[in-house]
This record gives C-alpha cells, structure tokens and sequence, in this order.
C-alpha cells in the first residue's frame, strides 16, 4: 500500500450561484445554431416583420412623410392606425415564424446528448434533471423571445413614445403580446424538446413535429364534422392559439375556435404531458431490457 | 455578483473512505448489483468484471447518477443524494465518448467547470492546468470531433479532474489509448493516488490492473467476489486454488523430492527447465525452499508466482464461474 503524502488541495474559492448555471447551456448551444446558413437567414426574416412595424407605426404618427401621395390626411389616418388588429396580426405572423424556427432547431436541442450518453456527462455536476431540461428550454425560448414579445414589446414602446396619449388606453396590448407570445413559445419550446428527447433522429423528429402541427388539424376538423361538436380543434395546438390570442387582443369571437377557457385548459394540459414525458426521458442512464 | 463559499473540508477531513454500505440496485426485475459492501481507502482501485458485471452500474451508484433500491453510500462522508456537495469531490467519466456537439477541447473542460460554477477566471486557469495534466495542451484549441481515441480519453480524463476532485471515478479510462499516453495517464493516476486521492478505474485490461492498483474490486454477476489488495486476495484462496510458483534451478529434480515431503505442496513437476510448484501455504513454502537451498547448496535462478497476479485471480473467481 502506498504511503499518501496528502498534498492534494482543492480549490477553496467562490462559485457563481446555482440558479445562474443553467445559462452555460445555450450559450454553447448557439455557437453551434448559428453556424447554419439557412438558420441564420431565417433568422434574419423574422425581423423583417417588426422592421415593416416599426415604419408602419413611424408613418402613422408622420403622416405629413406622405404628403407627397397628395392623398387627404383623413383617408391615411383611416388606413394608418395602430391598434389591436395590428399587433394581432403581427404576432400571428411572429407566431408561425416561431413554430418553423422551432422546427429548424428544437430536433437538435436533447438528441444529440441522449444519442451520445451525454445526460451522464452533465447529470455527474451539482447539476439537476430539472436545470438540465430549463437550460436547453432556454435555448428555444430566448429565441423565440427575440421574435415574438420582444419585439412586439419594442413596438408598442415606439409606439407610445411616438404618441404618450395613446399608452394608457392600450395596455393591455402589451399584456397581451407577453402573456400570448409566452404561452405560445412555451407551448412550443416544451414539445420541441419532448419530440427531441424521444426521437433521436432528427429528420424523423421534424416529421413527428410536422405531423402534429399539420396533420392535427385535419384530424381536428374530422372529429368536429363526424361528432358534429367543437373540442376536436383542442387536439390541434393552432386551434386553442387562435382562441387564445383572440381573447388576449379583444378581438371579435370566431365560431372556428374553441373556447378560451377550454384553449388555456388544452395547452395546460399538453405542457403537462410534454413535461412528464420529459422526466421520463431525461435521465442519467438508460436500461436496456 | 452573489457567489457562494464552498464548505466541504471538514466533511472530507473526518472520513477518507467511500463506504458502500449493503447496496442493492435493481432496474424493475433486471439486477445491477446485490448487496455489495465495500470501503474503499484512498490509492487506485481497480474494478475487475466481464461486461454486464454491474462496475457501470456500481460507478453510478457512486457518483449519484442513480440511486440505490436498498443500502446507503457515502462519498467521504456525503450521501449520494447531496449532489453540491457530492459533485464538488468528486470527478467522473464515463466509459461513452459524450462530447457535447461542436466544441473543441478547451471549450469542452471549460464549459463543464462553468456548470460546476466557477467564475471565467478560475475556469479558464484550471482548464489550462487539467489540459497541460494530461498532455493535450496544443490540441486544446481543436475540436474534440477531430481527436483520436486516445486523445479523446485523455480530454474527458482532463474534465474529470479539471475541479480538483477528491474521488475520481473513471470507467475505462485506459480503453484506446497508445502505450505512451498509457504510460503517462497511469503516471497521473499514481501522482493523484499518491497525493491523497481515491481513483478508482474500472477496466478490463488485467495487466494493468494489477500494475496500478493498491486494491481490486472484482464483480460478477452484480455481487462482489473479491476485494482488498492482490496479494491478499490471492491469499486467501490458497485452499481452492493453490498458488503455482515456478522456481528455476539447476537441481529441479531434487527440489521436487524435498518440497513434495510437505503437506502444503499439492503439485510438484518439472515444467520448461525448472519446477512448477503448487501449494496451499506460499509463505510456508517460501520458507521451506529457503531451507532446501541452504541445506542442498541449490542454485537458484528465479522464484515466480505465475498465478499471483489480477488475470489469475480473474480466471479462478470469473472465469470458472461464466
């Protein structure tokens, strides 16, 4: 037996604190994101929207820009007014946006580290299933936050700066581009990361992801015309958004959506799942029956 | 910034042992290990076992991946269920090549040692100094994907130590490795062995084991056969298996009349120009040939236990067995 001369120190210094050490994740996570191309294009045209935005609320508060249309100022006050449809329609489009970046990113989020018996890698530091799952997650939602709340947030900050009177009475369009865009990204960035967690091959993961966003709604509408009711749109996570964001904005009521009570219930619901589904993937090893 | 001191001397100064204490794993009906006690002093373990033993599976018992169906372990006196403090003293690595996507070997022990929470500084300074350990420091910048097997091993042995371990836990550490980087990682294992630290290293490269470490852990079937130093092993089997001691000299024919006399020898032949002895009491049979030799004028060559080592003591208790 060897005589230990006992030399061997450890560090004795600070650490940062815990809550702070899931951000290491997506900040290797995007080094690697955004070294495709086709990503960073796609990324650079989820901007152009709120860029349009951003001119679009410039001209209605600088109708005099215009002048040169020699168009009457009531007619262009009539057709430049920034209100609900605007931004309404704005995150609508920001929303989609999200889901294809989702489908270009969240594949790769889990997989690769569960296809490489990575989660032991990570899972042997002071680091817990719990933070591993929100550090990937906030790869997908810091984001998806870029496109969606944060621009329609910068927007409407624009906005009241171009014109302080119109704040007070459209706050709650800021409440609703946060609380919409957050339940959505949310909604979202959890499937993405179950779908990656379960399938580890990415091409069949983008198909999984496709098949539940497209297919659903057919299967949705088959539901509703064979039993005549409305709950086979809660199935499809478009459906309960719509009914959602229909809410959130005031927007006048489509017969074409569920109700927004049972459209919070149906995503509630499925973020459940998504997160079971996840602590059951999300494991340091694996057993092989 | 809020940081937060780590306070785990005392709990290390008062127990130096990882004590596994009456565990059992099981994964629904399938059996990982059963009832294993073990108390492992500081040096270099090695965990012998054929594939599917259980030493995976005991590994991540230790460092807290799993946890156990029935029994406790403690890592120095933390439970295994306290993964601040336990993470903090102890350095793992896996047996898979897990190399998060994209990184080069830098990144790869600094992104981890961030994980751990250092700060920028003192991470990138124990990436260098854990880089420079096992010899890669130029290969650091390169991508990890672009690495050979060797280097591979040698980059995840690098973040398993990067935080100043007290308990290294290494699943086939030595797997793909050349001769050289060989020699130079069990170097590194006998400088942390011999500086305090636990390093316990499963393998299946026998002569290794037996070369590097203090005590040996051998695992069939999920139950521990053996453990404890080799020789003390060995020991311990003389009445199964007696030890062979191969002793060239240039009587061997008389030898064999002398030592034969003795209950203790079970075997005496001429074997390849010497004699193949075989007893159930080496110590005695030691003294007994230093009595022949003064008694006789025997000249001796050599004197070699030929199944005294951790292959031999494999194939009596493992390999027989499967």
């Amino acid at each position: 037996m060897a005589v230990y001369g006992r030399s061997y120190r450890r560090y004795s210094g600070e650490t940062t604190p815990a809550w702070s050490r899931f951000l290491i994740l997506p900040r290797y996570a995007y080094e690697t994101v955004f070294k495709s191309k086709l990503f960073l294009i796609f990324y650079a045209l989820c901007f152009l929207v709120p860029f349009v935005g951003l001119l679009y609320i410039y001209l209605c508060n600088n109708l005099n820009v215009l002048s040169f249309l020699q168009v009457p100022e009531s007619e262009l006050t009539e057709f430049f007014t920034i209100g609900k449809a605007f931004f309404y329609r704005g995150m609508w489009i920001q929303g989609a946006a999200s889901f294809i970046l989702v489908f270009l990113v969240g594949p790769a989020v889990v997989a690769p580290d569960l296809r490489n018996n990575g989660l032991a890698l990570y899972l042997s530091r002071p680091f817990a299933r719990s933070e591993y799952v929100l550090g990937k997650l906030s790869v997908l939602l810091i984001l998806l936050s870029s496109i969606t709340w944060v621009p329609g947030l910068l927007l409407f900050g624009f906005q009241a700066v171009q014109d302080p009177k119109w704040l007070m009475p459209h706050l709650g369009l800021a409440f609703a581009v946060f609380v919409g865009s957050w339940t959505w990204i949310l909604f979202l960035s959890l499937l993405a990361l179950t779908i990656s967690a379960w399938v580890k091959w990415m091409p069949v993961a983008r198909i999984a992801m496709a098949v539940l966003f497209f297919v659903s709604i057919g299967f949705a509408n088959a539901i509703n015309e064979m039993l005549d009711t409305w709950w086979g749109h809660l199935i499809s996570a478009w459906y309960p958004m719509a009914s959602i964001w229909i809410s959130l904005f005031g927007m006048p009521p489509s017969d074409n959506v569920p109700p927004a009570a049972a459209s919070w219930a149906a995503l509630a619901v499925g973020s459940v799942l998504c997160l079971w589904l996840l602590s059951r993937r999300i494991r340091a090893y694996e057993v092989v029956r | 910034m809020q940081r937060n001191p780590i306070a785990l001397e005392p709990a290390v100064a008062a127990d130096r042992r990882v004590v596994i204490d009456n565990v059992s794993k099981f994964y629904g009906e399938v059996l990982g290990i059963n009832n294993v006690h073990l108390s492992i002093p500081p040096g270099i373990t090695g965990l012998v076992g054929p594939n599917g033993s259980g030493k995976t599976t005991l590994m991540n018992l230790m460092v807290g991946l799993i946890q156990p169906t029935r029994g406790s372990i403690r890592i120095l006196g933390v439970p295994t269920d306290r993964p601040e403090e336990l993470f903090r003293m102890v350095g793992y690595s896996t047996q898979y090549d897990a190399f998060p996507p994209g990184l080069t070997g830098y990144e790869f022990v600094y992104s981890f040692l961030r994980i751990y929470g250092f700060g920028h500084e003192d991470a990138d300074r124990m990436t260098w100094e854990s880089i420079g350990r096992v010899g890669l420091t130029e290969a650091a910048e390169r991508k990890v994907a672009g690495y050979s097997k060797g280097m591979r091993q040698r980059i995840k042995l690098a973040q398993s130590i990067a935080h100043h371990p007290w308990v290294l836990i290494l699943d086939e550490p030595l797997n793909g490795l050349d001769p050289m980087a060989r020699a130079e990682v069990i170097a590194l294992f006998r400088e942390l062995a011999d500086a305090g630290m636990h390093v316990i290293v499963s393998s299946h490269i026998l002569h290794e084991v037996d070369l590097i470490s203090d005590q040996v852990v051998l695992i069939n079937g999920g139950y521990i056969v053996a453990e404890g130093d080799i020789g003390g092993v060995r020991d311990e089997m003389e009445e199964e298996h007696p030890v062979q001691v191969l002793i060239r000299c240039d009587k061997p024919s008389l030898l064999a009349s002398k030592v034969f006399e003795h209950d203790h020898v079970v075997e005496a032949r001429l074997h390849e120009g010497g004699l193949l002895v075989r007893t159930r009491n080496a110590d005695r049979f030691y003294m007994l040939l230093n009595q022949v030799v003064l008694e006789t004028g025997l000249t001796v060559e050599t004197v070699m236990p030929t199944d005294a080592d951790a292959n031999a003591i494999y194939q009596y208790l493992i390999g027989e067995t499967s």
